[in-house]
């Protein structure tokens, strides 16, 4: 079911939490709505479940306006961060929570609930744990039986809130995949929150990058991540070096984009900074800080001769070759940059 | 098991000491003074005394009165606790204030309160007898007594609970189609049943005892609305000492019997949602 989000609008007393934000999200499909915390992603995740009221504008579920229809009809799953498990109740009765609640004429007979918590136990791989209490089970199995209680009443929009906010690293990607693999399964569409670039670009399929309200970008992680629409999507996906062109007049240029006059801002990815160690056109001068080997990527620390800092990634091969040393002194260029007029910069 | 887990909190040989004379001294040493007391009654003797009929009488008034005013304060002070959690409106924080006035009333003094408003020609009594309810000077009239004095327990186990009870709970069941009753029913009353079973106990306990408020209001007729409290009174101003305490013991016994079975209840029912290992 496809879900339109037209002009809604939300403030919390003085703060403006959602600007007239307008959205698509297409039938089927895995969609992030990504930002850092207080730009109104979950407000507009709790408006499109019903548990928050916009000020103005409207909600179309498929189509059909649902802005006045209360949670309990809106037919939704909804993940919170805190899992919200109910704790008197075992992990079975937990998912089977939904379907018992459900008047006498729809509810499903108890064979039926049975084998239906069962199914959806499996389908989270937790069907083993069906007689334990959420106090017995770690934050990942948490997470994945209340993903399972969501699923349970056949929602036709899944919700989930920061589902690994609170989770250590190690399980967040582990789980990432597996709902990444139980989307291809179920293929309900979902919208889910997060304020990790890395989490929104691995696992969905588009991405809406929002700030302070309002939508900065909305793309596929490809293009949120190579083509930013504007400085703020650039800053927060990924590091980024900015090179001032009024400082070093005519640099931007290197980038082959044209530069829109004096105060011009150049946004350069760190792995985008090529290093040579002899002058050559359009290159700047630099110094060597610092070299740090992290993992599969080198990062260099270095300073221009003005004094501000650039960040560069080399791979390990490229370093192998080069040996780089800290106090050394280099030229950089890059490869490809992206240029934003001064004012419109954070 | 071991007696002493391995802990990094010190002055555990302390503060269990401390707790074990505190409470030798406050409760344990009194009561076995009563028991022993009760001892210089030979078996027959203390038999005669403990089953005589106004003494039977009287026990099962208090435990009965107690039982249904803790039960009567488990729903009231379920709603009580909702309201002042749940609403906000002007005065909420008097009111608040106000469930605590039976926790520092002088107990005579809401005894002599409550007998004014419910005797027959009282405020309350006057329109309840058109209705041929008659309230003081009836057993009616202690459950009315220990209910008022049992109030606080409740609304102020209870509260707490119901505050820090997690608003996503409740979301989580509307959005899995739950209503507001089903919410209730199945959400929060669960999770507050551990306290309201602790408040219930407190309420109860503190009823068994009760003396000051019970005894203006319940006219003290034998066999009628005789509490056991009253009645040691009674042995102790004759001088029968060892017959007040052969009531007592008996009194203590089923107190002890009655809260610890409750206790056991709550241990059972936090064990088995896996709450404690």
């Amino acid at each position: 079911m496809s879900i339109e989000i037209q002009s809604i609008a939300k403030q919390f007393g003085s703060f403006t939490a959602l600007d007239k934000v307008n959205l698509k999200v297409e039938t089927g499909e895995l969609l992030a709505l990504l930002g850092p915390s207080g730009c109104g992603k979950t407000t507009l995740l709790r408006i499109i479940a019903g548990l928050e009221t916009p000020d103005s504008g409207q909600i179309l579920f498929h189509g059909e306006d649902a802005t006045d229809t209360h949670v309990r009809e809106r037919q939704v799953g909804f993940v919170f961060q805190h899992y919200a498990l109910f704790r008197h109740m075992t992990v079975f009765e937990n998912v089977a929570f939904g379907l018992r609640v459900r008047p006498k004429h729809t509810r499903p007979n108890n064979t039926e609930i049975k084998r239906r918590v069962h199914e959806l136990l499996n389908l989270v791989q937790l069907d083993w744990l069906a007689d334990r209490y959420p106090a017995q089970l770690s934050g990942g199995q948490r997470q994945r039986i209340a993903l399972a209680r969501a699923l349970a009443v056949e929602p036709k929009v899944l919700l989930l809130d920061e589902p690994f906010g609170a989770l250590d690293t190690k399980v967040r990607k582990e789980l990432r995949r597996w709902l990444k693999r139980l989307h291809e399964e179920v293929h309900v569409t979902s919208v889910f929150v997060t304020h990790d670039q890395e989490e929104a670009l691995e696992v969905a399929d588009r991405v809406v990058v929002m700030n302070k309200g309002r939508i900065e970008q909305v793309g596929t992680p490809e293009q949120v991540y190579d083509t930013p629409a504007t400085p703020f999507v650039y800053q927060f996906l990924g590091d980024v070096n900015l090179f001032h062109s009024r400082v070093h007049g005519g640099f931007a240029q290197v980038g082959e984009h044209p530069v829109a006059g004096d105060g011009a801002v150049a946004y350069v990815r760190p792995h985008d900074i090529e290093l040579l160690r002899e002058p050559a056109p359009q290159t700047l001068a630099a110094k060597i800080d610092h070299v740090r080997a992290i993992g599969s990527i080198v990062r260099l620390e270095l300073s221009l001769e003005n004094g501000d800092p650039v960040e560069a990634e080399l791979s390990r091969d490229a370093y192998a070759g080069q040996r780089y040393a800290s106090g050394e002194r280099v030229y950089i260029r890059p490869r490809s940059a992206r240029v934003f007029a001064e004012d419109y910069a954070i | 098991m071991r007696f002493k887990q391995p802990s990094v909190l010190p002055g555990f040989n302390l503060a269990f000491g401390y707790t074990i004379v505190y409470l030798s001294l406050l409760v344990l040493i009194p009561l076995s003074a009563l028991v022993i007391k009760t001892t210089s009654l030979s078996l027959a003797e203390f038999w005669q005394v403990v089953s005589s009929e106004r003494v039977v009488a009287a026990y099962q008034l208090t435990f009965g009165a107690s039982l249904i005013a803790a039960v009567i304060n488990l729903f009231a002070g379920l709603l009580v606790a909702w309201v002042l959690v749940r609403y906000s409106f002007p005065g909420k924080r008097i009111v608040d204030a106000l469930v605590d006035l039976p926790f520092a009333l002088p107990t005579a003094v809401a005894g002599i309160a409550l007998t004014t408003l419910y005797a027959p020609n009282g405020l309350i009594g006057e329109q309840l007898a058109k209705l041929g309810i008659q309230v003081a000077f009836k057993p009616l009239g202690v459950v009315v007594a220990l209910t008022f004095i049992g109030l606080p327990f409740v609304v102020r186990t209870v509260q707490p609970v119901l505050q820090d009870l997690e608003a996503e709970l409740e979301e989580a069941a509307a959005c899995l189609g739950a209503n507001r009753w089903q919410t209730f029913c199945k959400i929060i009353f669960p999770a507050a049943l551990p306290a309201l079973l602790t408040g219930f106990t407190l309420a109860f306990a503190r009823a068994i005892g009760e003396y000051g408020s019970v005894i203006f209001i319940a006219g003290n007729i034998p066999l009628e609305s005789e509490i056991v409290p009253l009645l040691i009174i009674g042995k102790l101003e004759q001088y029968d000492y060892a017959g007040a305490t052969a009531i007592a013991t008996v009194m203590l016994l089923i107190s002890f019997v009655l809260i610890l079975a409750i206790n056991l209840i709550q241990w059972w029912h936090a064990r088995r949602h896996g709450m404690r290992k």
